[in-house]
């Protein structure tokens, strides 16, 4: 493992121009994911985390001009400002993706193998018989019974775990070195979506990937992750590694959203424990923390001043609340 | 419970054409519940089970091939016109997507007036009153009567899908997922909403979803579906402490945890494979395609229902070994 990491988030901000309106979906956003690494980077609708990960990328819907600004470093390489010629040879092969939806993320008319195999073709020059080899591979190691009866079926035959499996054999085909899962789960399961997560887990240690994991639901993290960012609204909140956020989170966001998920011992037909109110629309930048009207810890100054993300007492762990980092100054 | 139940299903089979000829998909077969007044009762199964197609059955939105519902006793295949149409009334649907469920271009006043006025309520004062009244019921302030739904956050839709169909005074609430859609700082506060609702207005609700632990502390009760059959049922508690029923036991399992110490003790168990095709289910027991305790007997026949305790009973041949903790799906799956 070597100490420069392969994904460099710093300061990283979007902002979004349609037609008809102005959003900054990416406030000031830093992190970084080194090699073999899980990064999990949770927030609700919304929140950005899809966009910061996409808008780099160039994978922006059509219609919307992005700008961004601050620095996203790949393997030392700058992609912001980076041509899109450029940016498309990593799209595939530096870079694989796994996107929520299996259906629609594969081509319903295509045979599993043909589609498995134009990857390899695209990104690592095979010859399409190499190619057809190297889907069979893949299609065994996303542990598909049956490979090559699999290859030559259509996405619309396959279960919805099985499509995702095949999304992932897709994903590594240009072998990439990072791997960007948006919300891999969320059209799954329980029971195929612990599966699925043991499957990615277990395919980005054994060829020593970055992953970044994009999710809403906390109950996915513990399993897969290393480190863990928190977004709401924009900004990160909370960022630090999974067995200290998660165990003892710190700013008010993260400790509502694990408080809300319904415990065991809690009493049958007892309330259920959430946040209250409901998060900001995305317009002009709040000045204040975006989560102050929300939050019952919130002073005056909650209101006005940004929050910077800062070292808390655990020097691990980063948190953007004032009154949660001055309770450390105090202690 | 001495109570009559305010909804009763008995042996309902819902089937569709397949597309190969002559195949039927048994959705929904022979499936009995009991919904009882005030209850909130969860039905809990992977998606494919059928779970959906119940729901929309007992509606009326898809047709029974076979069985009867009976609303307050009444059997509501029996009716026709509007006899049907004013039972029907008692019986209402809470759509999974507040943004599909609702016109874009109506207001929210617009959107209950018309719900009001289909309830029969003809007087615009009247409907006026009672429009204030469902607003405040799930918690929405009056203001937002002017806004039009698409200007609403999801949580917000889902509290105007709820009012509409509060508007007609149902006895029971069939809910398919009402929460999934939210996000998570949001659920809770639907789900407070729903338990108010049965306190204050004792409406019954079937509360259809794949979320075990939002089940388990809404539920008093919980149907597990697994192939278009009721594998297990029982009161909540019982149900999750001691499950009777392999598959109960393994999707149990399968809920991943938040806590990363936890989640590190956590071996298995990994549920095999998924729902098989509907279309061919597994002769015998549904489950023993993916049951790690399946033995040749569950082949040969649909296991009977085993009664474990009262109101608790699982369809599995070794329900009551599963029940005391003599047997485990979990373990088989560790060893």
């Amino acid at each position: 493992m070597r100490d420069e990491p392969l994904l460099n988030v710093s300061n990283l901000t979007v902002n979004l121009l349609t037609a008809k309106s102005a959003v900054r979906p990416v406030d000031g956003v830093s992190y970084s994911v080194r090699q073999g690494e899980c990064l999990a980077i949770v927030g609700e609708s919304g929140s950005g985390k899809t966009v910061m990960n996409f808008a780099p990328l160039g994978l922006m819907p059509t219609g919307v001009t992005t700008m961004l600004s601050g620095s996203v470093k790949l393997e030392g390489r700058e992609l912001i400002g980076m041509p899109e010629s450029e940016i498309q040879k990593l799209r595939g092969k530096s870079v694989g993706f796994i996107f929520q939806d299996p259906m629609s993320a594969l081509n319903p008319v295509r045979r599993i193998g043909r589609q498995i195999a134009e990857m390899a073709e695209l990104h690592l020059n095979m010859t399409p018989r190499a190619a057809e080899a190297r889907a069979l591979e893949l299609v065994k190691l996303v542990g598909i019974s049956d490979p090559l009866a699999r290859l030559r079926q259509y996405p619309h035959e396959l279960s919805g775990g099985l499509r995702q499996r095949i999304v992932i054999a897709i994903a590594l085909a240009g072998e990439p070195k990072l791997l960007i899962a948006d919300e891999p789960t969320t059209a799954l399961d329980v029971t195929v979506q612990a599966q699925i997560l043991r499957l990615l887990k277990d395919v980005q240690r054994r060829l020593n990937m970055a992953m970044v994991l994009i999710t809403h639901d906390m109950g996915v993290v513990a399993g897969a992750a290393d480190n863990i960012v928190v977004m709401y609204a924009a900004r990160a909140a909370e960022c630090g590694p999974v067995d200290k956020v998660l165990v003892s989170p710190r700013h008010p966001y993260t400790k509502g959203l694990i408080n809300a998920i319904p415990r065991r011992e809690d009493p049958i037909g007892s309330e259920f424990r959430g946040l209250p109110g409901i998060p900001p629309t995305l317009g002009a930048p709040i000045t204040g923390c975006a989560l102050a009207p929300r939050c019952e810890l919130a002073v005056l100054s909650c209101r006005n001043i940004r929050p910077p993300l800062v070292r808390s007492d655990d020097s691990a762990v980063l948190v953007a609340c004032p009154v949660v980092n001055q309770g450390k100054a105090a202690a | 419970m001495t109570q009559v139940p305010v909804l009763k299903v008995e042996n309902l089979q819902t089937r569709f054409k397949s597309v190969q000829r002559g195949k039927f998909v048994h959705a929904v077969d022979d499936v009995s519940i009991e919904l009882y007044p005030g209850e909130i009762v969860g039905l809990v199964g992977e998606s494919g089970c059928g779970k959906s197609t119940l729901g929309r059955t007992i509606v009326g939105l898809e047709k029974a091939s076979s069985g009867r519902v009976l609303l307050d006793g009444v059997d509501l295949s029996a009716l026709s016109g509007s006899a049907l149409r004013d039972s029907r009334r008692a019986l209402q649907y809470v759509f999974q997507d507040p943004y599909s469920s609702l016109n874009d271009r109506q207001t929210v006043g617009e959107a209950l007036d018309e719900a009001l006025v289909i309830a029969g309520t003809r007087s615009p004062d009247e409907r006026d009153r009672r429009m204030k009244e469902l607003l405040d019921q799930v918690g929405l302030a009056s203001a937002v009567r002017d806004r039009h739904t698409r200007e609403l956050s999801g949580g917000q839709r889902q509290r105007v899908a709820i009012a509409r169909s509060l508007a007609v005074n149902p006895r029971v609430l069939i809910c398919d997922e009402p929460v999934s859609a939210l996000d998570l700082s949001i659920r809770a506060q639907v789900m407070n909403l729903f338990l108010r609702l049965q306190k204050d207005l004792g409406v019954a609700c079937l509360f259809i979803a794949h979320d075990l632990a939002l089940v388990r502390q809404a539920a008093s009760r919980v149907y597990v579906m697994y192939l278009g059959k009721i594998v297990e049922h029982g009161p909540s508690q019982e149900l999750y402490d001691h499950p009777g029923h392999p598959y109960s036991q393994m999707l149990l399992a399968s809920a991943p945890e938040v806590d990363p110490r936890v989640e590190k003790l956590r071996k298995g168990p990994l549920m095999i494979g998924e729902v098989p095709s509907p279309t061919n289910p597994p002769s015998g027991c549904r489950f023993r395609t993916r049951c790690p305790l399946a033995v040749d007997d569950c082949a040969k026949a649909i296991p009977p229902s085993h009664s474990l305790s009262p109101g608790h009973s699982a369809a599995c041949i070794f329900a009551q070994d599963l029940h005391c903790g003599t047997r485990s799906a979990i373990h088989m799956q560790a060893a």
